[in-house]
């Protein structure tokens, strides 16, 4: 009984571990097989893998460090977000209290901040490995494209999240960036044929990015539901395609003999 | 304090400085192992990983994954501890700060303003980006480097891509970050910001260097010989010589291919090209029209 | 292989376990940062309850001890002996056998009456539901039965009343018992109960939690958690002069009239009232905040904020007196301030001013007005020379064609008009305002020219036109017209010019030279670049084409009123909350501290330092003057305060009621516009508050004394009345005020027959007058007269009057000088004013001895008789 092993295999039998795990691990092909596929997160990986997809000196990591900091970020920002009102009137208040008065809030804040600064530093750092190794040939043709959306989505997650601060550096960051959606040819007020459609300021693509003509409460809400709902949907889904298709195409890509 | 370690040690911009760190660290170990791998080709041998077997999945690489895991979580939660995110001033649409920075990674395209009108620069070019990169794929039917690190087996690719990455990219945001000061105008890490300096906007066309006014007919049909020029040159030529030296490859590149190609790379060319025209020329446009400028 | 792989994996174990070491290094850093460092408050918390827990002690062993000391110890253990002896006596079994006999039989009674009153409630009960069924039926049975209960009713509540008795009796037997312990027990606890709140106190404060405390103001988003480290700033006691511990200072005047709970801290002082983690954010000395937070005598700055008027307002002295600056040196003449907008009322007109002054000395003045005299009030311009006398060419050219001088310094005055120009000098009082040779100039609401070398600047033609009628020359100067003759005239100007004469001055164009068109068109660009028509009035200089028409021939035309912008200076109104972002450090912006304050002050120090080009003189204020005035400025703020923190000025609160300011009519009105009483004297709030206030003068003086007083002006009080109560007059004897001789009287009003001492006292007797003054006083019939003027005598000497008032030669110095009082005031005022001198004069020093009618109406008897009717 007071034998270590006693100890764990007492445990090891209890109903409550079993009703978990079902059965014991023995380090068997059959039980290391077992572990990946009877598990729903790691059953995303095949059963075995080729011996590079283990070394850090071919895939550096950068994709799982992507969706790791995804992770991260989604965490982080659920908790942020009850602390936070998207108004004009609460945002900034709402981000200088997550300092002074939240438990772990500078923490949390910067957790969010840097994980998204992170997040586009290895995404980019991604693609190029990917490129490099020239992973995007034939079978993963489709995948690189999901991958450049995701690429494109991670951009614009870390764009609308600048807002919601409501400070000079995000309001200007977001009128500077919102401003290009006025010169969209044909839909913007100030692009390139846009008369002919009778675009106004009123009606163009940034009056829809803002809802309205300029950066305002309208902005910060919408700016809000896409960074919090909309893009990480959407995001999700395509990840999920993205893991999906990295298993059915095969796994890493290595050179075929 | 000096001016390079204020801009360094912004909290934002310790991001880029991380990034520069580790693209350059990455990129240095990517081309290192295509070297190498290089060798090995050139001497008949396998790549790296080309005869390598299989291994569980439990537990190496959820072992690594996990360490990977929590390597990346200190790593975050170190700076998060050392370094504040930044909150500035309560917004205020009456202040425009000089310069209004867009954030880090759109600084590119920012810098892209300097040389293009923003529909091109804000619109067309990004959009362009994403379809080039999409088509990447398609387009690429080099069969060979497919899963290790080469430069020799697709010398075109790595090249340009390396260009539109590195130069067109990175450096753009570095110069955006680090040397764009009050009115956009450039500054040396060394130099105080200055924010009553006036610097000479040149506001010549390209006609207008050889004494055509660009806004009457004459320049207007200057510029759309250069531009729409420049766009069948830049199709028409690699054609004859691909035509001439490479038969085969053309005729298996396909025609549809060849022209998405081309487009986009002289796209891509376009910007140089134009970047070299503002900055050692002073040139602002090539092409006016009633409707849009080039 | 699996050798290889063995090692690999080991080493990767070191790795996890590594990395989790880290991992938990981390967050133990992330927790410690949380529970401290990010909670500076806490450490204070703790020191302020130590602190206060000491006192608190302190304060209980004191007490303790003084207890022992004052013998009340003795008292309490005397008590207690007598307490236990009570007790004892009560315990001891004979006692005790009587008290519970006694207390057993009170049991019994109380039982039997409890059951009594039940039983009466039940017949009761029965009696209310016959009487039901009798109104019903009108059955006789229901009657009789009635009748029956009520029989019953009557009896048992008889014996209840017995009962009762009977109960009483035995309470109050049972009483003498322990009535003694009662009372010894309710003296002991009134002795022991201070000691034991103080002792609770201890318990109690220690008991407060440490937390966050927040003042939440919803409508102005004001969330102010000052008060986590400022723990004991509204304390009802000063528990350490320690910082964050103190308390606020003077808090009888800002907290009391400010709950810290309504208005929270940063409403006035600034700073960033939601941070915690540090001192340096939490003052707002960080980066992106641009509210530093305010301290001492600046945070008065914030007054502006609510209060229309800061004039009288307790607390808001720096920041009134500041205010004064802005009107003293009339920065509104070229920048946009709320509550000032007039313009072009600072500096003297200037249209004709080149029949006025020597060239020479306009070039001189130009240069540096300093040069001229040290209290000169017009700020320099830096400009050269050559713009000078541009400046100068223009402004002659206004009302002539040439450069042109006089020097008087060779001319033999006539001695006789010199000695008789010296007595009206003196007479006119001309130095009250004015200074020469350093002496003079105490009416400091006034700015007058120090006259010291008038003589090289003015001619006498000028001064002669000018102190005949001021007003012609400069409509609205403050210079008042003396009732001079001619000849009177000629004498002063004589006097003055020989007498106040630069002999250093050397007059270079006594013979006149001809201006020059380019020159003028060249002073007419300068005044239109610096603004000069800000202070001076240059207007309407069109029509002044023709004194000059030649010069208009050439091709120079005057300034135009579209070329008078409104305001040449930048707008000041939102100053204190303009975004540093805003402001042009220019050069500076690495030697000053980039924040509003050290701009302003740095812009008024030295207006032309930020960068080249900019337009705004040197007025060469002091570092006091500097700092006052940029306490005002900041104090300019577009902050929306809601409308229930405003404090309209009494003007503002008039315009709301729709009364109107006061404004003089008929007759007097032309008197005051002419001789300028308002300059000294406070008239229904219209003036300065240099001489005495006339508003109630008709109820207060008499009529005779005030026709005496005009034609031969004498002292009233001997001292400055506006003398520091508590301040030192700096070594200065403090001069006789003197009111000037005017010699009114002389003359009529113009379009009347009426002169115009009639004038003031019908004025003064129709509007300056109250009914809380009465005419006559009540008259006390069973005292002779005599002897009531004797029983005022006695309370004067009594009540030590003489310390302050003088009558004759006996007596101090501080209030009036009392011996002509009987002809001086009406007696109704001195009745009044007896009885609360406060009424009439807020900020008198007299204090108030609470007498009675009598005691006044003898008084008044009394002072009535103090006349001198030798005079």
């Amino acid at each position: 009984m007071n034998n270590p092993t006693d100890i764990k295999e007492r445990i090891k039998k209890n109903l409550v571990w079993k009703s978990i795990f079902r059965r014991d691990y023995r380090n068997t092909v059959r039980d290391r097989a077992q572990a990946i596929f009877g598990n729903i997160f790691l059953h995303l990986h095949p059963v075995q893998v080729r011996e590079g997809a283990v070394k850090l000196r071919f895939t550096w990591g950068m994709g799982g460090i992507t969706f790791f900091a995804f992770i991260i970020l989604v965490i982080t920002g659920v908790v942020l977000m009850f602390y936070y009102h998207p108004s004009i009137e609460q945002a900034y208040s709402d981000i200088k209290d997550l300092e002074f008065q939240v438990p772990f809030g500078v923490i949390l804040r910067n957790l969010h901040r840097w994980g998204a600064h992170f997040m586009v530093i290895v995404v980019m750092i991604h693609m190029f490995r990917v490129f490099m190794t020239g992973s995007y040939k034939a079978p993963r043709q489709f995948n690189w494209g999901i991958g450049v959306i995701l690429l494109v989505l991670t951009f614009l997650l870390s764009f609308t999240g600048y807002l919601t601060p409501w400070d000079q550096l995000g309001f200007w960051a977001i009128t500077v960036g919102t401003n290009m959606g006025a010169a969209t040819p044909l839909l913007g007020y100030q692009g390139p044929f846009s008369e002919f459609l009778h675009i106004t300021p009123f009606n163009d693509v940034r009056f829809a990015l803002l809802g309205g003509s300029r950066v305002a409460g309208n902005a910060l809400l919408r700016a809000y539901i896409w960074h919090c709902v909309a893009i990480p949907l959407v995001s999700v889904i395509l990840m999920f395609v993205h893991f999906w298709r990295v298993r059915k195409d095969g796994g890493i890509s290595k050179p075929q003999k | 304090m000096n001016p390079f370690i204020e801009i360094i040690t912004q909290p934002d911009n310790i991001a880029i400085v991380i990034m520069i760190m580790l693209v350059t660290f990455f990129t240095l170990w990517a081309f290192q192992q295509a070297l190498d791998n290089d060798k090995l080709i050139a001497a008949g041998k396998p790549v790296d990983g080309e005869n390598e077997g299989l291994v569980d999945t439990f537990k190496p690489l959820v072992r690594i994954e996990l360490i990977i895991a929590l390597a990346v979580m200190v790593f975050l939660t170190f700076w998060s501890i050392v370094v504040d995110a930044p909150l500035e001033e309560i917004a205020n649409p009456t202040l425009t700060p000089n310069p209004a920075k867009a954030p880090w990674y759109f600084l590119g395209l920012q810098e892209l303003l300097v040389y293009f009108d923003p529909w091109l620069a804000g619109v067309v070019l990004p959009t362009l980006i994403i379809v080039g990169l999409i088509a990447i794929p398609y387009i690429d039917i080099n069969p060979r480097g497919n899963g290790y690190y080469s430069f020799e087996e697709r010398k075109f690719a790595i090249v340009t891509f390396s260009f539109g990455f590195f130069i067109l990219w990175l450096l753009l945001i570095v110069i955006g970050v680090f040397f764009r000061g009050p009115g956009w105008l450039w500054y040396w890490p060394w130099q105080e910001w200055d924010h009553a300096r006036v610097v000479f906007e040149p506001t010549r066309d390209l006609s207008n260097v050889i004494g055509i006014d660009s806004r009457s007919l004459p320049g207007f049909i200057i510029g759309a010989i250069l531009v729409n020029g420049y766009l069948v040159a830049g199709m028409v030529a690699p054609y004859k010589y691909l035509k001439k030296k490479m038969p085969d490859f053309l005729k298996q590149f396909g025609m549809i291919r060849y022209l998405v190609t081309t487009f986009l790379f002289i796209t891509m060319m376009s910007i140089p090209i134009k970047m070299v025209l503002r900055l050692v020329f002073l040139i602002k446009y090539i092409w006016i029209t009633p409707w849009f400028n080039v | 292989m699996a050798t290889d792989n063995q090692n690999k994996s080991s080493y990767r174990v070191y790795l996890f376990v590594f990395f989790s070491v880290l991992l938990l290094l981390m967050t133990l850093w992330i927790v410690w940062d949380d529970e401290f460092g990010l909670r500076p408050w806490k450490k204070y918390q703790k020191e302020f309850k130590s602190l206060k827990h000491e006192q608190l002690q302190k304060e209980y062993d004191k007490a303790q001890s003084d207890f022992r000391k004052s013998g009340d110890a003795q008292t309490l253990a005397r008590l207690e002996a007598q307490l236990k002896k009570a007790k004892d006596l009560f315990n001891s079994s004979e006692v005790q056998q009587k008290y519970k006999k006694l207390s057993g039989q009170w049991a019994d009674v109380h039982e039997s009456a409890a059951r009594n009153q039940k039983e009466l409630q039940t017949n009761r009960g029965q009696y209310l539901e016959t009487e039901y069924y009798f109104t019903k039926t009108q059955k006789p049975e229901y009657k009789k039965k009635m009748d029956e209960l009520q029989k019953r009713i009557d009896a048992i509540t008889a014996k209840g009343a017995a009962m009762q008795k009977q109960e009483e009796a035995l309470k109050a037997a049972l009483v003498p018992f322990t009535s003694g312990i009662a009372d010894i027990e309710a003296e002991i606890e009134k002795m022991k109960s201070p000691l034991e709140e103080k002792k609770e106190r201890i318990g109690t404060s220690d008991k407060v939690p440490v937390e966050i405390k927040q003042v939440y103001i919803r409508d102005i988003d004001l969330a102010d958690r000052c008060q986590s480290c400022h723990i004991g700033i509204d304390g009802s006691k000063q528990i350490s002069t320690k910082q964050p511990f103190t308390r606020h200072p003077a808090s009888f005047v800002f907290l009391k009239n400010h709950d810290p709970e309504k208005f929270g801290c940063t409403f006035c002082h600034r700073g960033q009232g939601r941070a915690t983690t540090s001192v340096q954010k939490a003052h707002g000395n960080v980066k992106h905040w641009e509210e530093p937070m305010l301290e001492g005598d600046m945070t008065q700055t914030s007054c502006l904020k609510c209060h229309g008027d800061v004039k009288h307002l307790r607390g808001a002295e720096y920041i009134a007196q500041s205010t004064e600056l802005i009107k003293k040196y009339g920065c509104y003449s070229c920048h946009k301030i709320p509550g000032y907008d007039s313009i072009g009322d600072v500096g003297p007109v200037l249209t004709e001013v080149g029949t006025k002054v020597n060239y020479s000395w306009a070039i001189n003045w130009l240069l540096d007005p300093k040069n001229y005299f040290a209290t000169a009030r017009m700020p320099k311009f830096f400009f050269t020379q050559d713009e000078a006398e541009s400046i100068a060419d223009y402004l002659f050219s206004m009302s002539g064609t040439t450069r042109h001088d006089v020097d008087y310094s060779t001319e033999t005055p006539d001695e006789k008009l010199v000695e008789q120009g010296k007595t009206l000098w003196s007479q006119a009082r001309c130095n009250l305002c004015h200074i020469t040779n350093g002496k003079g100039g105490n009416n400091v609401k006034v700015y007058a020219p120090d006259l010291s070398k008038v003589g090289s600047k003015v001619n006498k033609e000028w001064l002669f036109r000018w102190i005949k009628n001021p007003n012609a020359y400069f409509p609205g100067t403050k210079m008042p017209r003396f009732r001079f003759t001619d000849e009177e005239i000629k004498a002063l100007v004589e006097y003055i010019v020989s007498e106040y004469t630069d002999d250093e001055a050397s007059p270079k164009y006594t013979t006149p030279v001809e201006i020059k068109s380019e020159s003028i068109k060249k002073g007419k660009d300068l005044i239109v670049k610096y603004g000069c028509y800000g202070c001076h009035k240059l207007q309407g200089m069109e029509s002044m084409g023709q004194i000059a028409p030649s010069l208009v021939s050439q091709g120079v035309t005057f300034l135009k009123a579209d070329e008078m912008r409104e305001k040449i200076g930048t707008e000041l109104s939102s100053i204190g909350s303009k975004p540093v972002d805003m402001l042009d450090f220019g050069k500076l912006k690495k030697s000053i501290s980039n924040d509003r304050l050290s701009y302003i002050k740095q812009k008024l120090r030295d207006p032309r330092g930020y960068r080249l080009g900019l337009r705004m003189p040197n007025f060469r204020l002091t570092e006091s003057e500097i700092n006052g005035l940029a306490a005002v400025l900041y104090g300019y703020t577009d902050n929306n305060v809601p409308s229930r923190f405003m404090v309209p000025s009494r003007q503002e609160l008039d315009k709301m009621a729709g009364v109107q300011s006061y404004k003089f009519t008929g007759d007097f009105a032309k008197i005051i516009e002419d001789v300028k009483c308002t300059n000294c004297h406070s008239i229904k709030g219209i003036g300065a508050d240099y001489a005495p206030d006339l508003s109630l003068a008709g109820s207060k003086l008499q009529e005779s004394w005030i026709r005496k007083f005009l034609a031969n002006p004498d002292v009233i009080r001997p001292l400055l009345q506006q003398m520091p109560k508590l301040g030192l007059t700096g070594g200065a004897a403090p001069a006789k005020i003197t009111m000037p001789k005017f010699n009114l009287g002389i003359q009529k009003v113009e379009d009347t027959n009426r002169s115009d001492v009639d004038v003031i006292i019908n004025y003064f007797q129709q509007e300056l007058v109250t009914t809380d003054i009465p005419k006559e006083i009540p008259v006390i019939t069973t005292l002779t007269p005599e002897d009531q003027i004797a029983k005022g005598k006695e309370l004067y000497d009594q009540k030590g009057c003489r310390s302050c008032h003088q009558v004759g030669t006996d007596g101090g110095a501080l209030g009036p000088n009392l011996s002509n009082v009987g002809n001086r005031l009406n007696p109704g005022f001195i009745f009044r004013h007896l009885e609360n001198a406060r009424k009439f004069k807020p900020d008198i020093v007299e204090p108030n001895y609470g007498f009675s009618e009598r005691e006044r109406i003898y008084l008044t008897n009394y002072l009535m008789t103090l006349k001198l009717n030798a005079k």
